[in-house]
């Protein structure tokens, strides 16, 4: 079997994204949150100003996605296609809404609420398979 | 600790997070897929992993400070029903586009500018519910915050070396199989 870098192993970077997040919440007492850090785009807050702070962290995701991509020669700009677009956006629309109906819960189920055994985390998840489910069945045949 | 500081301890965490999400290629929507075609094999193996670390850091931090420990995250909305309509929304979006959130701010990072249009596009859907349907639901959601282990009265411990080990045990044949 071929035997892969570390720095490219995708378990071992996992891992480490995992003992990251776990970390953040040790020194700062917080942890990685996803959709519900977008509400600020729409004038909501939180308590403390979580999603404003999930929200820096995210800016900080992209930061760091772009110093990977550039130093593994991975960057590239893409502008989007016209006929991709409608897909997007109306995708967008629905993670919007999927986000703010019960915040906290989507993709941050997967990485920080199941974790933590958070009810509203494992039933976004059970409901997360339904909804990919549906649109892999409609789609599929296209 | 100000909020400006903690905002930038907050990005310098996530440029780590997207650092080590975009070397991993992680995406939950394209996982999501995977699987459907019945070759789910690395994400169910990534998502495990993810699994087994963070909760067994987040079960033993309560050992570093009371004040941490395993805590709610989001709200168990109108008996779950809210949270699984959300998921459904959420999981028709993510397919539909091809990223997650995790996807979404990767794509952005590596260049991909369509993944921009969907992270604004998030814009009318949010303000949708928080505008339009919240003011109207409030009352039916009957908002929860709760753990398994308070679910089933059973000590966390007890759930969260249950379910490591069950990942254990789902992982280890996972990276056996050829």
């Amino acid at each position: 079997m071929k035997s892969k870098k570390l720095s490219e192993n995708a378990l071992f970077l996992v891992a480490c994204f995992a003992v990251l997040n776990v970390t953040m919440y040790l020194t700062i007492h917080k942890f990685w949150i996803g959709g519900s850090s977008f509400l600020p785009m729409v004038g909501q807050f939180g308590d403390g100003n979580t999603f404003l702070f999930a929200f820096v962290v995210n800016l900080g995701v992209i930061a760091g996605a772009f110093l990977g991509a550039s130093t593994s020669g991975e960057f590239r700009l893409r502008m989007p296609r016209k006929e991709n677009l409608a897909r997007a956006v109306v995708g967008g629309t629905l993670i919007g809404i999927g986000v703010t109906l019960a915040p906290g819960t989507c993709t941050t189920a997967f990485v920080t609420g199941m974790p933590m055994l958070s009810v509203s985390s494992f039933l976004s998840a059970a409901g997360i398979f339904i909804g990919a489910y549906v649109v892999y069945k409609i789609t599929w045949r296209w | 600790m100000s909020l400006g500081m903690l905002a930038l301890i907050g990005f310098l965490f996530g440029v780590g997070f997207g650092y080590f999400v975009q070397r991993a290629g992680l995406c939950f929507a394209h996982g999501l897929g995977e699987v459907f075609i019945g070759k789910g094999k690395r994400i169910v193996s990534l998502f495990l992993v993810i699994f087994v670390v963070t909760s067994l850091g987040f079960l033993l931090s309560e050992l570093l400070s009371p004040s941490l420990g395993l805590k709610p995250v989001g709200q168990v909305r109108g008996h779950g029903f809210y949270n699984l309509l959300a998921g459904v929304f959420f999981g028709a979006g993510i397919f539909l586009n091809g990223g997650c959130v995790l996807g979404t701010l990767r794509q952005i990072g590596e260049g991909n500018m369509l993944f921009l249009v969907v992270l604004l596009s998030l814009i009318p859907g949010m303000a949708l519910v928080v505008y339009g349907l919240d003011p109207l639901l409030e009352r039916a959601y009957d908002v929860q915050q709760i753990l398994v282990p308070e679910l089933l009265g059973v000590p966390a411990p007890y759930v969260t070396v249950a379910l490591v080990a069950g990942a254990i045990a789902w992982f280890v044949p996972l990276r056996r199989r050829k």
